[in-house]
């Protein structure tokens, strides 16, 4: 019995290491004897610099950032593992039913109003990305289905289709928008637009709704692996389970792409390296690859700030170019290859 | 095997590093381009600070202490202000496309490529006021906001009295009043005689300002709320005709139809160059090209909201009726 929660705890120890990475490293050097004495130490009235501002860094902009990349890391890992549970389809990420084209589209569509500079103002872009992402999914899924079941190859045309739309017309409206171009296409790049713990406050929620429901999925999924008709008659009730696996991780995914843009390659490849190391079963396989995406993208959000330094590169670009490259290599080295 | 993965993905960095704004030799600009602005006396305000408040162009109320001694510029055409009102000694972080005046580049940058900018950096930096402008998204404001650092969001001006305004604003910011007045005097004047240079002048050619030819067939250029579309019909130009967006894409037909009489090449910074635009298959015959009138320009002159934009009138002025300038 213990060793099948080995994997996850050594999931969770690299975790660890790689929020502490978070903490520690940036575009500003933080000594590390500092470092030491602001995390351990007790500290009474105000702090002598430079001690307070590496508080205040990482108070106020690295630990918030690290919980939110953390958070969406660990979404879009799950989501990617259910989507490729669901699908039964090695290539299926996060995005495949269009949550990501029709989040960018909301949020370019917000993003060419000016809204007035308060709370709800700031809020319009994520929630308008939130929001078209939902209705993205709830097209697709509409248009998929056939009576009262919904077959999966229906949903990925309808998915891949409507989301070409929808990336057709965001593009359009982006080249049309002028003086907003940069800042769409700095969303679409992916990396947490706003600061602060505002983005993990507005997150949290459908995270723990979508996570929990994927969390307890993983039975469900693996005897979906078997194929509908099998699944079925195993006693699963395949259409009701699929759509509550798939809401869930849409939802997880909406809320994550909705504050942090568009991240792609995460969902793709951590579950892939989960199933790789630790095997396919997904009641195993989905906190694996939730644990396992915090800390990828905290890995890569820490090469984002620190590679070209004091320039930030969109988390999307490093999530693929050192995603890729680290992927290609656990695929050589898997004892498994050729499993799917 | 770990190693050779660490050394492809620091190759892969270096690459990226490779990879960030072209370092294209700078073109050559028509007119040798003059000591531009006033360069008044850089010296920090000796006033005694007094608390005061100022709307910014978010509607955000902006209390600081008059004058500001530290601040952090976040665009290009702010910290252009900054140094035209004399208070290039205050400034102590600029934005990674701060290129002028060149002692702007020995700052420390807090990003702003890709839209990312540092915010470790400028909390490290600790200034007074950060100085952002129109490039600067209300996210990014509030993301400064929040870390306890003040932010005064200079709007983009749409008319040359409105960059004067903007002027006059950070001069109250910054406690340089006396030196901005004299400099938009200085620029009101020189405006002034651009007009007056222009006043009896009946003919209006037809101008293309090329921002981007990637593909020749549909290149790139201003429209309508732009300033560069204003400045062209001020120094005596005319646009495109039927322009309706300010960053659209027109066809080579319809270039061809206005057959403008002199070509500005915006992106000669990029490496384009007159003979390179003379070579396009169906550009030949534009007027432009046969009479000549092919010039490199410096888009920032045009590009930056800031007190160039009265230099960039300037050279246009010259470009479009060269024979006003003899």
């Amino acid at each position: 019995m213990r060793h099948r929660l080995l994997p996850l705890f050594w999931t969770i120890i690299f975790l660890v290491f790689a929020v502490l990475l978070s903490i520690a490293v940036g575009s500003v050097f933080i000594p590390p004897a500092d470092l030491w004495r602001l995390l351990t130490g007790k500290f009474s009235g105000t702090l002598p610099e430079p001690l307070a501002t590496y508080a205040l860094i990482i108070v106020s902009i690295r630990l918030p950032r690290t919980v939110m990349v953390a958070l969406t890391g660990a979404a879009l890992g799950a989501s990617g593992a259910a989507y490729q549970g669901l699908f039964r389809n090695p290539l299926a990420d996060p995005y495949l039913i269009g949550v990501a084209s029709g989040a960018g589209l909301g949020a370019v569509i917000a993003m060419s109003i000016q809204w007035p500079y308060s709370f709800w103002g700031l809020m319009a872009i994520p929630m308008a990305a939130f929001l078209a992402a939902l209705l993205t999914v709830f097209i697709v899924y509409s248009l998929a289905r056939v009576g009262r079941t919904v077959p999966t190859t229906n949903l990925i045309l309808a998915g891949v289709a409507f989301g070409s739309f929808a990336t057709a017309l965001t593009s359009f409206l982006m080249l049309r928008s002028s003086g907003e171009i940069r800042r769409a296409l700095g969303w679409l790049l992916g990396g947490a637009s706003q600061a602060g713990w505002m983005p993990v406050l507005g997150i949290l929620p459908y995270l723990i709704i979508g996570l929990s429901i994927l969390l307890l999925g993983g039975h469900a999924l693996n005897l979906l692996q078997f194929g509908d008709e099998q699944a079925h008659q195993l006693g699963l009730p395949v259409t009701r389970a699929r759509t509550i696996i798939l809401v869930a991780a849409s939802l997880a995914t909406a809320a994550a792409v909705a504050f942090a843009g568009i991240i792609g390659f995460v969902g793709l490849i951590v579950p892939h390296v989960m199933r790789m190391w630790f095997g396919g079963d997904y009641r195993r396989l989905l906190p694996l690859s939730m644990v396992g995406g915090a800390a990828f993208l905290l890995i890569a959000d820490v090469l984002a700030r620190v590679v070209l330094a004091p320039q930030e590169i969109p988390l999307g670009i490093i999530t693929a170019l050192a995603g890729a490259p680290f992927f290609l290599w656990v695929l050589r080295r898997s004892k498994n290859q050729g499993y799917w | 095997m770990f190693r050779k993965l660490i050394g492809i993905c620091t190759v892969l960095a270096i690459f990226l590093a490779a990879c960030s704004p072209a370092q294209a030799t700078p073109a050559p600009t028509i007119i040798p381009t003059k000591a531009s602005m006033v360069e008044a006396p850089t010296a920090v305000p000796t006033a005694e600070r007094t608390a005061t408040v100022l709307v910014d162009g978010l509607g955000r109320e902006v209390k600081f202490t008059n004058p500001v001694l530290t601040i952090v510029s976040m665009a290009p055409s702010n910290t252009e202000i900054l140094y035209a009102i004399g208070a290039g000694a205050q400034v102590t972080g600029r934005d990674e496309f701060s290129d002028y005046p060149a002692e702007a580049k020995s700052l420390p940058s807090v990003g702003g490529s890709m839209g990312q900018y540092s915010y470790e950096q400028i909390a490290a930096i600790r200034p007074d006021l950060v100085l952002a402008g129109g490039i600067n998204t209300p996210e990014q404001v509030k993301a400064l906001e929040d870390l306890g650092i003040n932010v005064f969001y200079l709007g983009n001006p749409s008319t040359l009295e409105e960059m004067y305004a903007n002027l006059e604003t950070v001069a109250k910011l910054t406690g340089h009043e006396a030196e901005a007045a004299t400099l938009v005097d200085s620029l009101k004047a020189r405006v002034k005689a651009v007009d007056d240079k222009l006043a009896g002048v009946a003919d209006q050619p037809v101008v293309f300002y090329e921002i981007d030819a990637s593909n020749p067939n549909k290149p790139y250029t201003t429209g309508p709320g732009t300033f560069i579309d204003l400045l062209i019909a001020r120094a005596g130009g005319q646009n495109l005709p039927g322009l309706t967006d300010a960053y659209p894409q027109v066809s080579l037909e319809q270039i061809v139809l206005a057959n403008p009489a002199i070509i500005l090449l915006g992106d000669a910074f990029y490496g384009t160059t007159p003979e390179a635009v003379a070579a396009r298959p169906g550009w030949a015959q534009i007027a432009a090209v046969t009479s000549s009138r092919v010039l490199p320009f410096d888009d920032n002159l045009v590009s930056r909201p800031g007190p160039r934009l009265v230099d960039g009138l300037e050279a246009l002025a010259q470009a479009i009726h060269p024979e006003l300038y003899k």
